[in-house]
């Protein structure tokens, strides 16, 4: 059955919207399942392998990866042309920038986790089911049997890795401009031990990894709200704004008791990772969380899509 | 809606099982673990006097583990009061008073009596007291602050008196001592459930005051079966379930730290002070021993009396005093769960764990 390894985007529609891929996109070199063995397989893999192929090639990947870029650009410029601000002011380790350019990945990701990367994942997760609805693609790609499962994992693992590429973004591009803009050196760490720059890159890379396994439960929650929905939009907004939401519940103290329970309860616990020693605590807490939404909402989403009539 | 009528059709019902079955499991789980986790443990029977003396004896003078510390004493939230909006200002006030009434938790490390290091966590931010022999670095993360303090012999036998002055954070078992050094009979004291606390096994010490004006139901204090470390240590107001106040271990390794954990270097970029321990104010928590207090009643329910020009300077100007504080007949009351504390307009100020009537009368010599 190699027809579902046809890329999502492959057949022409008049509603494709200006930014979708052209339909120059096919991979011609995608691989054809050859023999009876495992042809399941075979065609899950060719169907993961096409979609992160069209997940990156579209311009909007790139401009949201960009947007993402910018935000530590902005911080390391702004910082350049100004005056050092004094410890204590402004967004945590802003007062550092100056003096070592390696904070400003950091900084960037404090000042991105809240809004600008759950609204990256939030479009990327929205548009997953429900993009594919509104294009008219959708029921090509579930010829197959048993297609939906392996389609809703598919799409999951697409929007995990963009997870993985927009924290990655972040905290390279800021380390990058950081180290062009600003001298660089031994990073002191929260607890006032200092340790040299290759530390501080491994370091800030599994706080990449943080980041990214903070984000995989808002993904979940994406892909549901995109089965539930013909129009990606309205998924999309559905998911940032519960994204908003899930902290402004988090800020009420009265609401005290739930918070262990809210997705982004240990967004801002990766700076675990810059104690000494490390304090891998959060970092576990944070990611049984993320299971547990994962979890649940895949079935959620499971349970729909499998339910759904598909009539696009 | 009308996909939920489609979707729960007669043969659809059973792709929504995953759906219905997770969150239930997963709250099952989280109901049922906690349940296990402090799940009464059978202990052989120990009297309280052979409690207090395991504690006595304790040896266990190294070890690591991580401290949370939880109060619900009924005070105003004063999270805006710390934080870097007036850190610039004030630094110095809404420090230790957040230590004592907030919510936060700290790793600690100790080896020996003279190697001892805790680190506060805030968020984003880290605050640490590294003791290592006569010598005791604060570091502030936030700020970038380091201050180094040089103990002289005399602080040094204080500090092993009662660490809490010299290191800010007490530890459970440091808040024990002090609790069992001021028994006196207005005291029962009984052997409570046996319970686990940071997955080891302990003994309750209950201690209730028999003295029935006071504001404090009781306090007990966990026991390590094995070593006689005290791992937990609650205050339950009267007439509460919840505990008012808590520290307590939730981790805890019986072995030696690291060395490198107590060498403190201050980082580059760091302001260092020196503070010199024979001038200036001590950062001291213990309002209670400053030298013009008297003290009437006796036992749970005494109320201490100070002048109001014993207190930090600034402390009534701020604008945390008049938030935390509500106006009385006669000034001001700083009331919470556990301790009132009355201010006059004439510059007394009387604290005590009883009601603010008592206090009142107190102040107007009745």
């Amino acid at each position: 059955m190699p027809s579902d390894a046809v890329p999502t985007k492959a057949v022409p529609t008049n509603a494709v919207p200006s930014d979708a891929v052209p339909t120059n996109a096919v991979p011609t070199d995608a691989p054809r399942p050859t023999g009876a063995a495992a042809p399941r397989r075979a065609s899950g893999a060719a169907l993961l392998r096409s979609e992160l192929w069209v997940l990156f090639r579209r311009r909007r990947t790139w401009a949201l990866l960009l947007a993402l870029a910018a935000i530590p650009i902005l911080i390391a410029v702004a910082i350049r042309l100004s005056s050092s601000p004094s410890p204590g002011r402004g967004p945590a380790f802003l007062d550092q920038v100056s003096q070592n350019g390696l904070f400003v990945g950091v900084t960037a990701l404090i000042v991105a986790i809240p809004l600008f990367l759950p609204l990256t994942i939030g479009v990327v997760a929205g548009d997953t089911i429900a993009g594919e609805a509104s294009h008219g693609t959708l029921r090509y790609l579930l010829i197959a049997p048993s297609g939906r499962v392996r389609l809703l994992v598919v799409k999951y693992i697409g929007a995990a890795a963009f997870c993985v590429a927009a924290a990655l973004t972040v905290v390279v591009a800021g380390t990058a401009v950081g180290a062009l803009l600003f001298p660089i050196g031994p990073v002191t760490l929260l607890s006032g031990t200092t340790i040299g720059i290759g530390e501080a890159l491994a370091r800030f890379l599994a706080i990449a990894g943080y980041v990214t396994i903070s984000l995989l439960g808002l993904s979940a929650i994406g892909l549901f709200f995109s089965t539930i929905t013909d129009v990606p939009v309205g998924a999309m907004t559905a998911t940032i704004s519960l994204a908003v939401a899930g902290q402004i519940v988090g800020a009420l103290p009265q609401l005290e008791w739930l918070h262990p329970w809210i997705f982004s309860h240990y967004w801002l616990g990766f700076v675990d990772l810059l104690r000494d020693p490390i304090s891998w605590a959060s970092f576990g807490d944070n990611a049984v969380l993320q299971a547990g939404y994962l979890v649940v909402f895949g079935a959620l989403a499971y349970g729909r899509f499998l339910t759904k009539d598909i009539l696009s | 809606m009308v996909w939920l009528s489609r979707a729960f059709g007669p043969a659809r019902v059973s792709r929504w099982l995953p759906a219905a079955i997770i969150p239930v499991v997963i709250v099952a789980g989280a109901v049922i673990a906690p349940l296990g986790a402090t799940a009464a443990v059978d202990l052989p029977d120990i009297a309280p006097d052979e409690l207090l003396e395991l504690v006595a004896t304790c040896e266990a003078d190294a070890f690591s583990g991580t401290i949370e510390q939880q109060s619900d004493l009924g005070l105003p939230d004063l999270s805006g009061f710390s934080g870097y909006e007036v850190s610039g200002s004030e630094p110095d006030i809404a420090s230790p008073l957040e230590l004592l009434t907030g919510s936060y938790s700290a790793r600690v490390f100790v080896d020996g009596p003279d190697l001892a290091r805790v680190q506060v966590f805030d968020r984003l931010a880290e605050r640490n007291i590294v003791r290592n022999g006569d010598e005791v670095w604060l570091y502030h993360s936030r700020e970038r602050t380091a201050t180094r303090l040089v103990l002289s012999a005399d602080d040094t036998e204080r500090a092993e008196k009662a660490v809490p002055d010299a290191g800010e954070v007490p530890t459970p078992g440091q808040l024990a001592d002090r609790v069992l050094a001021e028994l006196d009979p207005s005291t029962a004291i009984t052997v409570g459930t046996d319970r686990v606390v940071a997955g080891r096994s302990v003994y309750e010490l209950v201690l209730t005051p028999r003295d029935r004006l006071t504001l404090v139901g009781s306090v007990s204090i966990a026991v390590d079966s094995e070593t006689g470390l005290p791992l937990a240590f609650e205050i339950v107001a009267r007439g509460q379930d919840a505990p008012a106040f808590r520290v307590a271990f939730t981790e805890l390794t019986l072995e030696s730290p690291d060395a490198d954990l107590f060498a403190f270097e201050p980082p580059p970029g760091a302001t260092v002070t020196e503070h010199n321990m024979q001038e200036g104010p001590r950062p001291d928590l213990g309002a209670g021993e400053t030298p013009d207090s008297t003290v009437s009643g006796e036992g749970w329910s005494s109320i201490v009396e100070l002048s109001a020009a014993d207190l930090p300077t600034g402390l009534l100007e701020s604008p945390l005093y008049t938030a935390a504080t509500e106006p009385v007949d006669g000034g001001r009351l700083l009331s919470t769960a556990l301790v009132n504390v009355l201010l006059t307009d004439d510059g007394r100020v009387f604290a005590g764990a009883v009601s603010p009537e008592q206090l009142l009368d107190t102040a107007n010599g009745r």
